[in-house]
Order: C-alpha cells, then sequence, then structure tokens
C-alpha cells in the first residue's frame, strides 16, 4: 500500500479509539456533569486486562469484551466511595487512581513485565500488514458506530433524561426520586467500560504497552476532544476526537516541511492549551450545540402542542 | 534503622510539601477550585533559579527572590488573563479545573521549548554537618527554616494585618465582603500573586533538592493535594500539621515498605493513598477551613 494511505489509515483507526473514549466522557461529563479526570486509568486498565487475557490465551473477541467489563467493574469500584464528593474532590480522586495505578504496574514486574511494557500478539492477519491494518479499522470503526448508536439511544432514552438532570441540578433530581448515587455510579460504569473498551482497541492495535503509553496527558486530551466538539454532544466529540488527532498529527508532519523556530510537540500543546482556554472563554457549548432531547414522548407532546405541524 | 534521620527527613519532605501545599490552599479556598496548573508554576520557579544562578551566575538568595517574583507574576497574569474572566462569565468548576489543566500544558511545554526536557543540575554543592546520628546538608536546614517562616509569616499576614482578615472575609463569604467594601478583586490578585510566588519557591527547593524537569511540578502536585485535603481546604493551619504527617508517612512507609519485600516505587504512592482516604472518611480535612476561625 502506498505509504500516505497506509498514514492516513493510521490515523482513521486512532481517531476511532479515541471517539470512543471520547463518548464515553460525554456519557459522564457531557451528559451527567461528572468530573472524571482519570479517563486514561480505564483506558489503561482496558490495554492490559486485554494483553493479559491474550496473553493467557482467551480468543481475542472475548478478551476485548472481557476487558470492557473488568474496566467497568473498577469504575464502579472506584465511583462507590468517590461518587459522593463535590465535582473538585471526584477530579482529583480519578486524577490520582489514574497516578496510583501507573506506579502499581511499574512496581509489580511479575503482572505486566513492569516498566519493560508488554507485546500483544496480533489478533488477526499475522504476517500481512495492510490487511490487519484494514481489518483493525473495519474493527473500530464498527465499534465507534456501536458506541455511537448506543450514546444516542441512551441520551434519548429516560435513562438519558435522569443523567442531564443529574447535571442540572442533582438535589432536585434526588428529591424526585431519582437516587443519584446509584445512576451515576452505573453511568460510570458504562463510561469506564467503554473506555476500557478503547483501551482493548488500542493495545490489539499498537501491539506494544508500557506504563508510559498511559501518562496523564492523554486524559487532557479526550476532555480537549468533548470540550472542543461540544459536551452533550455525540456527534460533537467525534468531530472532536478527529479534530484533535488530525491537528496532533499535523504538527508533527509540519516539521518535515516546514523549518520551525519551535519543536513541533511543544508547539502544539501550547495551541492545545489556549484552544481550550478560547473555546472555555468564547464558546463553552463547544462546536456542537447540545441537541434536543428526541424521544417519542417529546414528539406526541410537540403533536398535541401543535397539531398542524406533522 | 537511624529513626533520628527518618525524622529529620519528614521533617524536609513535609517542609517542602507545606510551602507548595499552603500556597496551593490559598488559592484553593478563595478562587474554589484546584488550580492544576499550580504544578507547572513550582516548575517555573525552579527554572528561573536555575536561569539566574547557572546563567546569570547570581547567588542563590538572588535566585529565590528572582523565583517568587517571576511565579508571582504568572500567577498574576494567568488571573487576570484566565480564570478573572472565566469566573466572570459564570464558568462552571470543572470548566476551571479544565482551563487550569491547559495553562499547566502551557507553562510546561513553554518550560520545555526553553530549556529542554532533558533534567538538569543545579551545580551548588552543599555542605553537610553530622549532628549526633544525623547527617544534615545546609539546603534542608534552609528549607525547614524557610517552611516554618512562611507559616509564621502567613500565620500573622491573615491574622494581623487588613489584607489577611480581608483574604479571610472574602474566603468566607465574598458577596458579603465585596458589599462591606472590601475589594474583592484586590484580594484575589495578592492571593494569586502570594501563592503563585510561593509555588516557585517551592519548585526551586525541589530544584535544589533533586532534578529540574518539566515534569518537577507535577511530580509534586499530587503529594501537595494530598496536604492540602488532609489539612482542609483553605486552612493552613491544618496544612502544617498535614504536612508533616504526608513527609513521616512518605519516609516511614519507604522503611516498611523495604522491610515488607515491597517496591519502593511506592513510596510515591503513599501520599496518594492517603489523599484518596482522606477524601472518603473526612473531605472537610483535618481542620476547619480558616474562614470559620
Amino acid at each position: 500500500m502506498d505509504p500516505i494511505l497506509i498514514y492516513g489509515l493510521n490515523a482513521l483507526v486512532y481517531i476511532g479509539i479515541f471517539a470512543i473514549v471520547a463518548l464515553s466522557l460525554n456519557a459522564e461529563y457531557g451528559y451527567t456533569g461528572l468530573a472524571s479526570f482519570g479517563k486514561v486509568a480505564y483506558f489503561m486498565i482496558g490495554a492490559y486486562s486485554f494483553a493479559l487475557l491474550v496473553q493467557a490465551g482467551v480468543p481475542w473477541p472475548l478478551a476485548m469484551l472481557l476487558s470492557a467489563g473488568i474496566a467497568s467493574l473498577f469504575g464502579l469500584l472506584v465511583s462507590l466511595p468517590a461518587i459522593r464528593l463535590r465535582e473538585d474532590y471526584l477530579a482529583i480522586v480519578t486524577l490520582t487512581f489514574g497516578e496510583i495505578l501507573r506506579i502499581f504496574i511499574k512496581a509489580e514486574d511479575w503482572l505486566a513485565n513492569g516498566v519493560w511494557g508488554m507485546n500483544i500478539a496480533p489478533s488477526f492477519a499475522a504476517g500481512n500488514f495492510s490487511l490487519g491494518l484494514l481489518l483493525n479499522l473495519a474493527l473500530v470503526a464498527g465499534i465507534l458506530a456501536a458506541c455511537f448508536f448506543f450514546m444516542q439511544l441512551l441520551a434519548n432514552s429516560p435513562f438519558g433524561r435522569i443523567m442531564r438532570a443529574l447535571r442540572e441540578d442533582e438535589i432536585a433530581a434526588d428529591a424526585i426520586g431519582k437516587n443519584r448515587i446509584k445512576y451515576k455510579a452505573q453511568v460510570f460504569m458504562i463510561g469506564s467500560a467503554m473506555a476500557g473498551l478503547g483501551g482493548a482497541l488500542f493495545a490489539n492495535f499498537v501491539g506494544y504497552i508500557s506504563p508510559e503509553s498511559f501518562l496523564p496527558i492523554i486524559t487532557f486530551t479526550i476532555w480537549m476532544m468533548v470540550i472542543l466538539g461540544g459536551p452533550g454532544s455525540n456527534i460533537g466529540v467525534i468531530v472532536g476526537a478527529a479534530a484533535v488527532q488530525l491537528f496532533e498529527r499535523g504538527t508533527i508532519i509540519l516539521k518535515d516541511y516546514v523549518d520551525l523556530p519551535v519543536d513541533p510537540t511543544n508547539l502544539q500543546n501550547i495551541l492545545f492549551g489556549l484552544i481550550i482556554i478560547v473555546i472555555l472563554m468564547y464558546r463553552p457549548s463547544g462546536l456542537f450545540k447540545e441537541s434536543k432531547i428526541n424521544t417519542l414522548g417529546t414528539r406526541r407532546a410537540m403533536r398535541w402542542l401543535n397539531p398542524s405541524s406533522k | 534503622m537511624n529513626w533520628a534521620q527518618i525524622l529529620f527527613n519528614s521533617a524536609v519532605t513535609g517542609s517542602l510539601y507545606l510551602i507548595s501545599a499552603v500556597a496551593l490552599t490559598l488559592v484553593y479556598g478563595l478562587a474554589k477550585f484546584p488550580n492544576f496548573a499550580h504544578a507547572e508554576i513550582m516548575s517555573l520557579g525552579g527554572f528561573i533559579g536555575f536561569w539566574v544562578t547557572e546563567q546569570l551566575g547570581a547567588p542563590l538568595p538572588v535566585a529565590f527572590a528572582a523565583a517568587f517574583l517571576v511565579a508571582g507574576i504568572v500567577g498574576y497574569l494567568s488571573y487576570r488573563g484566565i480564570f478573572k474572566p472565566l469566573t466572570d462569565r459564570g464558568a462552571s468548576l470543572i470548566h476551571l479545573m479544565v482551563a487550569s489543566m491547559a495553562l499547566g500544558f502551557i507553562l510546561r511545554h513553554t518550560i520545555g521549548e526553553i530549556w529542554g526536557f532533558s533534567p538538569l543540575t543545579l551545580s551548588i554543592v552543599w555542605p553537610a554537618y553530622d549532628i549526633g546520628p544525623l547527617r544534615v546538608t545546609l539546603n534542608w536546614i534552609i528549607l525547614i527554616i524557610t517552611a516554618v517562616a512562611v507559616g509564621i509569616g502567613l500565620h500573622f499576614m491573615l491574622t494581623r494585618t487588613r489584607i489577611g482578615k480581608a483574604i479571610r472575609a472574602t474566603a468566607s463569604n465574598p458577596r458579603l465582603a465585596l458589599s462591606s467594601g472590601i475589594n474583592t478583586t484586590r484580594v484575589l490578585v495578592i492571593t494569586w500573586f502570594v501563592s503563585a510566588g510561593l509555588a516557585g519557591v517551592a519548585g526551586l527547593f525541589r530544584g535544589v533538592e533533586t532534578r529540574l524537569s518539566p515534569y518537577l511540578g507535577w511530580d509534586i502536585l499530587l503529594p501537595t493535594f494530598a496536604v492540602a485535603m488532609l489539612g482542609g481546604i483553605g486552612s493552613f493551619y491544618g496544612a502544617m500539621a498535614a504536612a508533616l504527617i504526608i513527609g513521616l508517612a512518605e519516609n516511614v512507609g519507604v522503611v516498611l515498605l523495604a522491610e515488607a519485600g515491597l517496591s519502593t516505587e511506592y513510596r510515591m504512592a503513599i501520599p496518594f493513598i492517603i489523599l484518596i482516604a482522606v477524601l472518603i472518611f473526612r473531605p472537610q480535612g483535618l481542620a476547619k477551613a480558616f474562614k470559620g476561625n
């Protein structure tokens, strides 16, 4: 295959993987208002679970599902004590959890080879690089589509309305009999499962993971995708994921063509920071505004209120 | 096991955390959000100190003054340029946190662009003394004295001066403070300046003790949060006690870890675990916030 095509397809796979994780943050932050600053932790749990399961001989599709399940359980585990906390405390706890996890993996060599990292046997089309890339792309695209439709359905379901109610006024949601701790924990489980799935896809695609693959910067990048794309908009965060990934790659390619006076990685991160601040200041709703709730109930209600329209 | 040395080392670790945590807790108590860019302001202080001593050849006290001033100015600018406009536009707590992370990124990579990402070392060699069973170096003594001075200085500032009283009033009820004639914007400006300046000093101390890298501040940010949380946000009396506790836990913990046959990598995890435990069991911290005193 043409190297440029390979590069493009490669980029698409990454966009897909990060879009899945961004969708999961959209469930937590965009719809429910939970400040989960530990996205990288669940991404990491998914990736390591997948690597360890595949190493233990579990077939990869099953390993992928199990990884999502394991990440989800960790989401529940962390959420149970943390979910009652105020937004800022929750942010600090989740951030800290990610760092503890990284220290744990580094320290316990027996589990996942510590700082040396793990190699993951390719799941399919071993030996044929191009075919492997295409299959990975198809897999990621398929799972992304599934996650997107799941999120759309979820957001427009009664559960989605509870999520928004928790975001807008959790005390009121509690007062009308919606157990906020229970619902938040469920959202956290869904979000963690999706992030874990993203991590499993990542491990499957790159074929090598180490504690250095899971720095806190990943959490920030995912937040950037959601803030840029538009919290509460599933299409928005996918566009955000694509934009952030392409920008990241663009600045790296730039150095081959333009003689920059600054290191492109530094430039890129400085620009990321500036963009986030500008968006928060001038367009906090992101590129895509949150869509209206679209359910059978609202459609009926609209028809009843305005019989002339279809 | 030389327990006297372990206790002394705990005081050194605690002193470093104390300076950075009182700085963090001042802004946290007043602006009501955790400023994640605190980490990079610490790194900045370290590198300014490096620049002044190694590249300009000035003596170390000048470096500390420069670290305080430059970090303070960056703190002032970040409040004026980012956090005040955001607050005025009604930004949520989460938005403020994300913005502080973004600012941290800008600072970290600007530092990386200027000084690079490979670790740098200050070339100062400190005299060491043997006092009984203890081996101490001059920089440790200076660090402990500075931490005590910062603690006492802030105590007098908050309880005896007009601006200190204004800070406490603004922390406990910004609207009431404003309506009773306190210029809350000025209070916040001064708090941001002092807080960032102290962060710069803490960063330089850390740089003097170990090495400088753009990740310097990030490495001590979460322990700093642990101290601030254990002490109770906004309470620097609590922070002082908490700094010693966390310093002790880290230094004693590392000995216990070695005895238990566990990796000493977990040394870094000790403050994190305390942090999580505090948030779960006693989120209000050890003390009430200073507004309540």
